[in-house]
């Protein structure tokens, strides 16, 4: 580790990537664009962007307000339902209040009947996610779904957008994506160049920026990003154990493993989840005439548990185990999601039989009171390396 | 050259100290509220060279003592290696965690496997279990055998499992029955937790709860194996960081 490193964006954000959103939403509000919530990676947020429309994610990865949740929702549920619900109901969640409408994936049981207690406060287009994405069925529903959206927003919003906006802002996220998964590839390098917080500081910003927007920075923080592999700067060393974490959605108080990684000597080279490298990964086919019918493919091919089956997801962690060279894999589980946890099983089979790498499972929420328990097996995964 | 290893667990800590090899100190005492405290005075007039630190409180103590410090889970496959050389299999039930590990040729970690956060399963389930049943903890095993009827309690976690011993006793079970029960549900527990890394070999049983009587019989029962059991199976973890501490 490097005391006197640049910071990697040095826009007065770092290290706090919500914030740099929040500003960023707000210059876009006050250009009178109108702002929508999203849930999650399967919104369509180039069709939005076209509309001229902000997409923002909305909060759910603190443990503050799940206190007012439960008083709902039942406890035993999932930490990122409850957080979101409990922002909601307390008024606490920035984004929400400047979203005039919402829009709701249904990716699992218990987001989904949370929208139906959220959908009286704010318009609430809830979309419909084929979960068996390898059906010819699916990416007709999916289209069709991302249609009923676009009548939703022009309905709601007065917006309009056509095939030809949509390829151009579809072409531009091509772009973006590839500009991102440039930037992940400096922490492949042994010992990387680029910690957790810096990606996620560049993956929360470029989520709902437009490609036109963030090309720029983004080609600036590769250069920035080279010239500290020139430098010699590095994270970690060389024999820091590489962790490539993957499973559940991870933000706010669940970073809390990836600090845990960190005090026990490990580096996070490969976020694989939601927030981190997954949203960016595949293209979208460029000129096929049907743009939405493209942006519907790519997004069935993001590999989220609540998919059967699922098979994208090893394929994907093979691609990541293979760039990034980890020492270990640590699948992080947050309580009460059963796909991730049942899934767990299988990506623990694959990675030690196919790969041969030690793996860990830890199902967690976002309360600080297993932390000790963490360490100790996060410890014992990088001893038995 | 004196190599100490001290194991800083929830409920007791243990410490012991090597000289070529050889065992020459061994001490128990309870953790209590203040672990450094309770550490400090059983290392009072002790002498070593070097001291590696393991089990949850650790990272206090090397913050008191700046030892060198090394999970409970490599502590204890390092003191069951010594003592077995060909284990593969190792159960570790302490007083609030339980881990299974399973071990390579080599003698590293291939697999673990621990418990929640929550108590089920551990010494401290037993505990609070035999003071709702007015059992001596020491005897709680001895006693559990007395009775050979297998009742089945459903809850794992230690408050539910209270309270469904309270509504048993109202009904008007047998105590000694109830007290079998419990025993027979830590054994399940762990049978599932050792099948997670699958079970290969002779399955070495360590940890304070290794010395109760009914949950080594259940355990052996349940699996149709012999069950290993170590001298003093509460030792193997401070044993274990001992021997680190001295490779």
């Amino acid at each position: 580790m490097n005391d006197n490193l640049i910071k990697l964006m040095n826009d007065g954000f770092d290290g706090e990537p919500s914030k740099r959103v929040l500003n960023y939403v707000k210059t876009k509000m006050e250009k009178n664009h109108p702002v929508v919530g999203v849930y999650c990676g399967y919104a369509p947020i180039e069709m939005i962007q076209s509309m001229g429309i902000v997409p923002t994610v909305l909060c759910a990865f603190s443990n503050i307000p799940i206190e007012s949740a439960e008083t709902v929702l039942p406890a035993n549920l999932c930490p990122l339902i409850k957080s979101s619900y409990g922002f909601i109901i307390e008024g606490t969640c920035p984004f929400y209040s400047m979203s005039q409408a919402v829009i709701a994936e249904t990716t699992c049981d218990g987001k989904k009947k949370m929208f139906e207690l959220i959908a009286d406060i704010k318009p609430t287009f809830v979309m419909d996610l084929p979960q068996m994405p390898d059906e010819l069925s699916a990416k007709n529903n999916w289209k069709n779904m991302i249609l009923n959206l676009k009548e939703f927003l022009e309905r709601s919003f007065g917006s309009k957008t056509s095939d030809k906006k949509i390829e151009r802002f579809l072409q531009s996220a091509n772009q973006k994506n590839q500009l991102m998964e440039k930037i992940f590839t400096f922490a492949a390098l042994k010992p990387s160049v680029i910690s957790w917080q810096e990606m996620y500081d560049v993956a929360f910003i470029a989520l709902p920026s437009t490609g036109e927007e963030i090309i720029p920075t983004l080609t600036r923080l590769i250069e920035k990003l080279e010239s500290r592999v020139k430098e010699g700067f590095s994270f970690g060393s060389q024999d820091s154990p590489r962790v490539l974490v993957t499973g559940c959605p991870i933000g706010g108080d669940a970073t809390k493993i990836f600090n845990i990684i960190e005090t026990s000597g490990g580096v996070v080279v490969a976020p694989d989840s939601c927030t981190g490298m997954k949203t960016f990964m595949g293209r979208f086919e460029e000129n096929t005439g049907d743009p939405i019918g493209a942006l519907a493919n790519r997004y069935l091919q993001i590999p989220c548990a609540c998919m059967t089956p699922n098979n994208k997801r090893l394929d994907n962690l093979s691609n990541m185990i293979d760039q990034f060279q980890p020492d270990v894999v640590i699948d992080f589980v947050l309580q009460a999601c059963h796909a991730y946890n049942v899934e767990s099983y299988k990506v623990g089979q694959y990675v030690s039989e196919k790969h041969g790498l030690p793996f860990l499972k830890v199902e967690s929420d976002y309360s600080d009171g297993d932390t000790g328990q963490l360490k100790t097996r996060i410890q014992a995964l990088f001893e038995s390396i | 050259m004196k190599y100490g290893g001290i194991d800083i667990g929830s409920r007791t800590i243990e410490l012991v100290i090597l000289e070529s090899g050889k065992i020459i100190k061994k001490n128990q005492t309870n953790t209590g509220y203040d672990p450094v405290r309770a550490a400090s005075k059983l290392l009072d007039g002790q002498h070593y060279d070097c001291m590696m630190a393991t089990g949850y409180g650790r990272e206090i103590f090397q913050l008191a003592y700046g030892s060198q410090t090394v999970t409970e889970i490599k502590a204890y496959a390092r003191g069951v290696k010594e003592l077995y050389p060909y284990a593969q299999t190792i159960l570790d039930i302490g007083g609030q965690d339980s881990k299974a590990i399973s071990l390579l040729q080599n003698g590293k970690i291939n697999k673990f496997e621990m418990n929640d956060r929550c108590a089920a399963g551990t010494g401290k389930f037993l505990e609070v279990m035999a003071n709702a049943l007015e059992f001596p903890i020491e005897q709680f095993g001895e006693e559990a055998l007395k009775t050979s009827k297998d009742l089945k309690i459903n809850s794992m976690c230690t408050v539910f499992a209270e309270s469904e011993v309270t509504s048993l006793i109202a009904k008007g079970h047998n105590r000694y029955e109830i007290a079998r029960g419990l025993h027979a549900s830590v054994v399940r527990r762990s049978v599932s937790m050792l099948k997670r890394i699958s079970i290969s070999g002779e399955i070495i049983f360590a940890g304070g709860v290794a010395n109760n009587a009914c949950i080594r019989h259940l355990l052996g029962d349940a699996l149709n194996q012999d069950i290993n059991v170590p001298d003093e199976p509460q030792f193997v973890g401070a044993f274990g960081a001992a021997l680190l501490a001295g490779d």
